[in-house]
């Protein structure tokens, strides 16, 4: 069978076959994720972001003004920009970005011990909401963070610095332990 | 330098975030302007020590173009508009 280079998931060679022992902190990397960006015509921000919040099967990342990304673990690629591209209509440009971006999720207690190493916003609950996000630098990495749970986060990062992202957290996790597996 | 940021739409950030290309007050002269206009507009900056207006690139954040007032020599930031605002407001 020919493997083409997107079907091969960039941290295949830095995450071990068989799965660890689970710690409370915990690095999980979906292989597969629905990821797309949604950018509002001139004018339509609002009208955009009022119908994007309607979709429920779909979480909705904040990346600046009039533009999201959409992230959706349950829907293909194809079917999330299908669904959404009939939603819109032409109030804004839909784009699948699927193949070039990788998501990583970080949970447990220590989760914002281990981002502060990298991050330079205020990550306590009262000022980063479950639900927020924002582009920002984990290192000289620009990734877009966002809280998806009482102690749960995920970043979602350009494929080609998937690796080096990868690399700089299990090193702020390791003093906590952190384990590390795909998911999905 | 000034550190840290108070983004319009991002919040308190780090000036690492950003990118600057210079003096924001100055404005593009008519194409048929003078010659001496132009030369003005594209090579001659004043290097303030003070006050200063300028563009600021949040580069690594919501990828908006920002104006910054700032001061030179203390390294206070009065404050921080978006672009378009501001060009909206000058009637650009």
């Amino acid at each position: 069978m020919i493997r083409t280079y997107i079907s091969h998931h960039p941290l295949e060679g830095r995450i071990p076959l068989e799965p660890g022992i689970r710690a409370v902190d915990h690095l999980e990397v979906p292989r597969r994720q629905a990821i797309v960006t949604v950018m509002a015509a001139d004018g339509e921000e609002t009208a955009v972001a009022a119908a994007l919040s309607t979709m429920s099967e779909a979480s909705l990342r904040f990346v600046g003004p009039g533009e999201w990304l959409v992230v959706s673990q349950s829907e293909t690629p194809d079917g999330l920009v299908r669904s959404l591209s009939l939603v819109l209509a032409d109030t804004a440009y839909v784009l699948d970005q699927s193949d070039g971006r990788i998501v990583l999720r970080l949970s447990g207690p220590n989760a914002r011990r281990i981002l502060a190493k990298g991050v330079a916003i205020d990550l306590h609950p009262s000022a980063f909401a479950i639900g927020a996000a924002s582009n920002l630098l984990c290192g000289h990495i620009s990734v877009n963070l966002a809280r998806t749970g009482e102690n749960e986060f995920e970043l979602i990062v350009a494929r080609s610095l998937a690796e080096s992202l990868f690399d700089d957290l299990r090193l702020m996790g390791r003093e906590f332990d952190l384990s590390i597996d795909f998911s999905g | 330098m000034a550190s840290l940021i108070h983004c319009p739409h991002c919040g308190i950030r780090p000036r690492q975030e950003f990118s600057i290309r210079g003096d924001a007050s100055v404005t593009r002269p008519a194409p048929e302007a003078s010659d001496e206009a132009w030369h003005d507009y594209v090579h001659l900056r004043s290097n303030p020590r003070g006050r200063h207006q300028e563009h600021w690139h949040h580069v690594a954040g919501c990828r908006r173009w920002l104006v910054v007032e700032r001061d030179t020599f203390t390294h206070d930031v009065f404050s921080v508009t978006d672009g378009a605002a501001v060009a909206r407001e000058g009637g650009r």
